[in-house]
């Protein structure tokens, strides 16, 4: 994700190289990498002080099912305490594959389609 | 040079006690009615990853701090120990995600040292090409990272483009940019592909210069200068008495390298420098930091130098037990078709007994204890952690820092939260 | 190099170019003060515990197949030849010594305990075993005594078990196919 903000993949072509420091300015919320039963609620904590409209992008196999961390302590998959917009595949995803996800999901918004949020809750 | 250069940072020590890694509010400095505690992260800009650290502030002055771990800590070791050993390589290098090649190197030692296997000369020396130039990479996401929290935010960017140069590297080699999973039981997974010497040999002789920029940028700019000398003090005794290893342990005066001291791979046939110095602060770090990265330039220009020499010897191993027969034999030689079958399904056996490797690793002393039952999985993985040991040293660094120091401190120890919570 | 001199020392071993150095349980710090203060081993690197319940038996993590134990040097058996020593305890708990100086060296000392019974700390030798040791209770349930601060480290506070047992499951969810209701 570092890599998006730097000079070759230049995600400032899409204008989306503020990274907030706040989630209170934020619309979007990349979750990238595994997530740990610890680290689920302070995440949710963040997601919960975002103002709506939000989004989320879940980057990785990690985040979007928990990858090749089967075990006691990954969260199989942050959709069970955040809802997803967008899962982005790959371990690590390439910085090209982060912005077609982020691409993509500007191309949901003008389409019209919803926030996660209106449209499903959490996994099981 | 002798290990030690006996200067002398600070007087005694100033591990905290009784708990070495909690410094608590001193009640004959700090009025504990003027404590505020404050909470650091996990998700903050500027810890490196979900690193949470309480802090006690009196004013602006940290009176006590803790660090609290383990919101990364993924279940690897006992992921590991339900693969077999062929599919276990693909966890090491998840852990410290910046230096990759490094830590899966340090797995696959542990495996060649109980099965005994020998590796090839071209395997030996390509392998410490890119563990020389994952070494440079990880100093420049710290650099970029580091000098962006401190405010000397161009720096990212000039860092992270010379990073890329080097993924586009790896990725010529491995197939991948990062997490490549090219370093394999007795050599390399593939061959190096023809034209990696090349342009290896094009980054090393635009590199240097780009260190050297970095340098004229930072190293009398006031405001770093101001900002990373005399802070974050620790002593050559404290750091030994922390087991400090790597940068930390060089700023400090201590005159210790794996790679020199106890050489692994092939690092006594090379010529390179041990960048040590006196100071002990912020800024000695910064500076160890890069002369490492003009150092490992040196390293990799020998090493491209007997790759060359070494064309079309083997990559990998012969020992058909452990490694997978090429792929045109399998059509005319039986033995090499059972052989395949056998690896490919149940996989290779690993002698029974227990070791302990580690390689210098870009933020010090990267270890593994590797205990096998002589069957197709590993028994017990314990990684040893350099992030770990440096986040130990937090609470006896950070002593009369302002809060603007702390992040300077805490950007200097380098930790990767992969690596320190596993 | 002979360790003859370190205290409560049980017996001492070399392979793969390492030295192991079992060491009774209750003399640890005795043993460790030896090899800090005499034979130089001023940096504790690490501390690896390791669960060995199950060493041996068929079917139990660590084995695949049928065999027993398999001895890679031994062509031909099928790896019916050969099955691992029994342990004298349930956990080993290794301790791993470098010595900084003009004459590095590395050595192991280790202690077998069996469950429940705790082993003394040596932060008072080494301040870096506070993690090391904090990390080895939460994850393997091993006691250490004369620690000020034994909490979990990596998991959360309010977590039951001990995850490295080999006991203790391995967690996750199973997969589930797309055709199945």
């Amino acid at each position: 994700m570092m890599s998006i903000v730097s000079s070759r993949y230049d995600i400032a072509r899409f204008g989306m190289e503020r990274f907030s420091s706040s989630p209170r300015q934020a619309d979007l919320l990349i979750v990238s990498g595994r997530v740990t039963h610890k680290m689920a609620p302070p995440l949710r904590q963040v997601y919960d002080q975002m103002l709506e409209p939000k989004w989320v992008i879940a980057m990785g196999a990690c985040a979007s099912s928990g990858g090749m961390f089967s075990n006691y302590t990954t969260l199989q998959g942050v959709d069970k305490i955040v809802p997803v917009d967008v899962h982005v595949p790959g371990c690590p995803p390439r910085p090209e594959a982060l912005i077609e996800g982020i691409v993509r999901l500007h191309e949901k918004i003008r389409a019209g389609v919803p926030p996660a949020y209106q449209l499903r809750g959490v996994a099981e | 040079m002798a290990v030690f250069t006996g200067t002398r940072i600070y007087e005694g020590s100033r591990i905290p006690s009784p708990v070495p890694t909690i410094l608590e509010v001193d009640p004959e400095r700090h009025s504990l009615d003027d404590i505020l505690r404050i909470n650091f992260g996990p998700n903050h800009p500027s810890t490196h990853g979900v690193l949470r650290l309480i802090v006690d502030l009196d004013g602006e002055t940290v009176a006590g701090i803790r660090a609290v771990i383990g919101y990364l800590h993924t279940g690897f070791e006992k992921s590991m120990e339900q693969k077999s050993w062929w599919k276990s390589v693909t966890y090491p290098a998840r852990i410290d995600y910046l230096s990759f090649h490094a830590h899966e190197l340090l797995y696959v030692l542990a495996i060649e040292k109980l099965l005994g296997l020998e590796v090839p000369r071209r395997a030996t020396w390509a392998r410490m090409a890119l563990a020389e130039l994952n070494r440079i990479h990880s100093h420049l996401v710290w650099l970029g990272t580091s000098a962006l929290e401190l405010g000397a935010i161009s720096l990212f960017w000039y860092a992270f483009d010379d990073r890329d140069q080097i993924l586009d590297l790896f990725e010529m080699a491995g197939g991948t940019r990062m997490h490549t999973r090219y370093v394999q039981v007795g050599g390399l997974a593939e061959d190096l592909p023809p034209a990696f010497t090349s342009e290896a040999r094009a980054f090393c002789e635009a590199f240097p210069r780009s260190v050297d920029e970095y340098e004229a940028l930072l190293d009398r700019n006031a405001i770093w200068l101001e900002r990373t000398k005399g802070v974050g003090l620790l002593s050559a005794e404290d750091a030994l008495a922390l087991a400090q290893s790597g940068p930390m342990l060089r700023a400090s005066g201590v005159s210790w390298d794996l790679r020199r001291n106890m050489p692994y791979l092939a690092y006594d046939e090379v010529d390179f420098e041990v960048p040590v110095y006196p100071e002990g602060d912020v800024y000695a770090r910064y500076k160890v930091h890069m002369d490492e990265m003009r150092q490992s330039v040196r390293i990799v220009r020998q090493c491209l130098d007997r790759i060359e020499e070494t064309e079309g010897e083997p990559w990998i191993a012969d020992d058909r037990k452990v490694v997978l027969p090429p792929r045109h034999e399998l059509h005319t030689s039986m033995e090499t078709l059972i052989h395949h079958f056998k690896l490919v399904t149940e996989g290779f056996t690993v002698p029974e007994g227990e070791v302990y490797v580690a390689i210098e690793s870009p933020r010090g002393e990267a270890g593994c204890t590797l205990v096998s039952d002589g069957g197709t999985r590993p028994w017990r993985v314990k990684f040893r952690p350099p992030s770990l040991a440096a986040l130990q040293a937090t609470a006896t660094v950070a002593q009369n820092c302002l809060v603007a120091d702390l992040i300077a401190v805490a950007a200097s120890l380098d930790p990767v939260m992969g690596d320190v919570d596993r | 190099m002979t360790y003859a001199g370190v205290p409560g020392l049980v017996e001492m071993r070399e392979a793969y170019g390492e030295t192991t150095l079992v060491v009774d349980p209750a003399r640890l710090v005795e043993a460790c003060l030896h090899l800090r203060d005499v034979e130089g081993f001023n940096v504790l690197v690490d501390i690896a515990a390791t669960d060995y319940l199950g060493w041996g038996e068929p079917g139990v993590a660590g084995h695949y197949g049928t065999a027993s134990g398999r001895d890679l040097n031994e062509p031909g058996s099928q790896g019916h030849a050969r099955v691992p020593e029994p342990k004298p305890e349930r956990f080993a708990v290794s301790y791993q010594l470098l010595r900084v100086g003009e004459e590095p060296a590395r050595v192991r000392v280790q202690v077998w305990v069996a469950d429940g019974e705790p082993v003394p700390s040596v932060i008072s030798v080494w301040p870096s075993a506070d993690w090391y040791e904090r990390e080895q209770w939460d994850l393997l349930g091993i006691r250490f005594e004369g620690h000020p601060n034994l909490v979990r480290l990596l998991m959360p506070e309010d977590w039951e078990g001990h995850p490295l047992r080999k006991d203790y499951p391995i967690g996750g969810e199973p997969v589930r196919f797309s055709d199945e209701e």
